[in-house]
């Protein structure tokens, strides 16, 4: 094989043995999941056990838990619908551009997003929760663009150049939105956390205002993930195998935009779950685009939450927010990858 | 003195010599330029000075910048934007050098103290000693360790040591995440929610600085920048190639660890005092090589244009019209950014990188 992608570990076992391993660990990666969104609900500044969690669930508790635990409930949603779109936005892109260290926050996409919701904020009057994603996607989109323009500057991008574009974009990005936010300390107030990437202080209005753009972004991932088989091949083999490699880069380009505007819009700029979770996705899914895609919609949240939690219990009562929990515990993931690179690169 | 004519006289071109022990080299655009680069930085500093609501008049501020002046003058000079201006001068200086003799060992303008993870550990360092030992331990000290920690986590990561520069910019973005998120959880911890307070750890900033810290920038520059001199000869030309440099005595080895202890030395010092101050030890390297139009490490040059950089990087920042709150880190972070995109477009265009 001369993909550029890592083959799973033995790969050269019966299909039936595959696909009984792979079954067996979407069963363990949808327990951790089912745990995460667990430890999501009973962890915070007060801590619940689990039978009030449970007869909360059952609707049998006092009205102080109950309120405790369902205030928990948005959170945990939009730490699900993000770390799915953060998730499958990262696979989608480390197969478009076969780099393995493609990542919608390493690359900048998260930051173009959250400076179109900076900018729409600030200087449009723009408010409520619900119309910033309208503004986070060109945001994604032009942040796109210009990590294309830079990144393929002189023909050819490399691993490296895509990462180094992206820190650039991402750098400039940054000094501004900190600038924007700086200067205009009241209109941003509540955005404070948002900023950095958390999941805590918003409702269910924001996840019903970016649920559309996150489905559509991940349905038409699941579509695109045959053609990504075909492109891991390479441009001239999937064009023989009849995927047209402009046309499905596009269509990528479209649903990462898609999906990391809305998580983007939803929780802020979080990196390093794109980059993390698709190396372990892959290597319990295989080859196969179209399992590491559902694998990667399955472990992505478990991270998020997990990483939402630990931010919660570790400076309780204040809070941590996720971003520089996943930044801190995701970085690692992008220094084994270093090691794994092969050549000069 | 008169070194051309004395060159001229008594040895070949381009060396002035003293007596019969020394002979410096010296090139008649780098001379030129040094010389431009320093005449701009007055400007910029005279500028920093006198610009502004509590600016001092031109015509007071010989006397002023003497000690001869008295009540808001006073005032501004010793406590408001003297220190300020001395610091920027300094840790310009310090971060323009550390940034030249890291581009000069890894042969690469991207292996720069503030892209590849240094300038973030030494931040994230200078942060828990700062604000979690407050007074026990020198920010200095918690800058350094934070940077060593730093540079042998990228070391280590690459599995290739600093040779490959692909492998080296990579784990230097992993590192500098882990120590900027390390940052913000210190800061969260102890500062809560101040925004100024976070911003400034981040980012780096030369607001408030006090004599203490132009003395500490002052004392890393007066240890580190004559062995820096002693060693640059050296660094040329290592920049030849280890078996060419090893031929010509320059001990590629040895040159290349003391290069890279001088620069966390420097980047170090530089952030105990005005925070992770991004793109300037990238920039003024860049820049000074491309002002002399030569190969080389440029150590003397890459300094003083450092010190121009972020003196005038901090005077936008004291008289900008949009906010003058706002820290330097985040202008150098905004126009270093752009050229980088520049600098990476237009190598990559030509194979270069």
């Amino acid at each position: 094989m001369t993909t550029s992608i890592d083959t799973a570990p033995g790969g050269a076992r019966t299909a039936r043995t595959g696909t009984a391993r792979r079954v067996f660990s979407l069963i363990c990666a949808l327990a951790l999941l089912v745990l995460a969104v667990l430890a999501s609900v009973m962890f915070g500044s007060k801590p619940t056990p689990f039978g009030d969690v449970w007869d909360v669930l059952r609707g049998d508790a006092d009205t102080y838990v109950t309120t405790v635990v369902e205030s928990r409930y948005p959170r945990t949603a939009l730490g699900v619908l993000a770390g799915v779109t953060l998730a499958v936005a990262g696979t989608l892109m480390q197969g478009m551009t076969r780099n393995p260290l493609a990542d919608p926050g390493l690359l900048g996409i998260n930051a173009g997003a959250s400076a179109g919701v900076v900018t729409a904020t600030a200087y449009l009057g723009v408010s409520g929760q619900a119309a910033t994603v309208w503004w986070a996607l060109p945001g994604a989109l032009l942040a796109g663009l210009v990590l294309h323009a830079v990144g393929s500057a002189g023909g050819g991008g490399s691993v490296v150049r895509l990462v180094l574009a992206g820190a650039v974009v991402s750098a400039v990005l940054a000094a501004y939105i900190q600038a924007v936010t700086l200067s205009k300390p009241r209109v941003f107030d509540s955005y404070r956390y948002w900023v950095v990437g958390a999941l805590g202080g918003r409702d269910w209005d924001v996840l019903w205002s970016v649920l559309p753009f996150a489905a559509v972004g991940f349905v038409l991932a699941l579509l695109l993930a045959p053609a990504l088989n075909a492109l891991a091949l390479g441009d001239e083999s999937a064009s023989s195998l009849g995927a047209n490699p402009a046309l499905v880069r596009t269509a990528g380009l479209v649903s990462a935009t898609l999906l990391c505007a809305a998580a983007t819009a939803a929780v802020g700029p979080i990196a390093f779950v794109g980059l993390a979770v698709p190396h372990v996705a892959r290597t319990l899914a295989g080859v196969d685009f179209r399992a590491q895609v559902v694998f990667s919609a399955v472990l992505g949240p478990s991270l998020l939450l997990l990483a939402d939690v630990v931010g919660r219990v570790l400076l309780r009562p204040q809070e941590l927010m996720v971003g520089v929990v996943t930044a801190f515990v995701g970085a690692p993931a992008l220094l084994y990858a270093v090691r794994r690179m092969r050549g000069a690169a | 003195m008169t070194p051309l004519e004395r060159t001229a006289a008594s040895g070949p071109r381009g060396v002035v010599t003293l007596g019969s022990r020394v002979a410096l080299p010296v090139h008649g655009r780098q001379l030129l330029v040094g010389a431009v680069v320093v005449l701009l930085t007055a400007v910029a500093s005279v500028a920093t000075l006198s610009l502004g609501e509590l600016g001092i008049a031109l015509a007071d501020l010989p006397s002023a910048v003497t000690g001869g002046a008295d009540g808001a003058d006073a005032f501004v000079v010793e406590r408001l934007r003297g220190p300020r201006l001395v610091v920027a001068l300094g840790t310009g200086a310090a971060l323009g050098l550390s940034g030249a003799l890291f581009q000069s060992v890894t042969r690469n303008p991207l292996g720069s103290p503030d892209v590849i993870g240094l300038a973030s550990g030494a931040g994230a360092g200078a942060a828990v000693v700062a604000l979690m030992m407050p007074g026990e331990v020198p920010v200095s000290l918690g800058a350094l360790v934070g940077a060593v920690a730093a540079m042998v986590l990228v070391y280590v990561s690459t599995g290739s040591g600093f040779r490959n520069p692909g492998r080296l910019v990579v784990a230097g973005i992993g590192v500098a995440a882990m120590a900027t998120a390390f940052t913000q959880y210190v800061v969260y911890a102890v500062e809560r929610d101040k925004a100024t307070a976070l911003t400034a750890y981040v980012n780096g900033s030369l607001a408030a600085r006090s004599w203490d810290d132009a003395a500490t920038i002052g004392v890393v520059l007066l240890v580190v920048v004559p062995l820096a001199l002693l060693l640059g000869r050296r660094v040329e030309i290592g920049e030849m190639g280890d078996e060419l440099a090893g031929v010509l005595g320059a001990e590629p080895q040895r040159t290349r660890v003391s290069a890279v202890v001088l620069s966390i030395v420097l980047s170090a010092g530089a952030v105990a005092v005005a925070g992770p101050i991004a793109f300037i030890s990238l920039t003024a390297p860049q820049i000074a090589r491309r002002l002399t139009r030569g190969t080389g490490a440029h150590l003397a040059l890459a300094t003083l244009t450092g010190a121009l950089l972020l003196v005038l990087a901090d005077l936008v920042a004291q008289q900008s019209p949009i906010d003058d709150g706002l820290p330097v880190g985040i202008y150098t972070m905004a126009i270093g950014g752009v050229y980088l995109g520049w600098l990476l477009t237009r190598e990559w265009r030509r194979g270069s990188l």
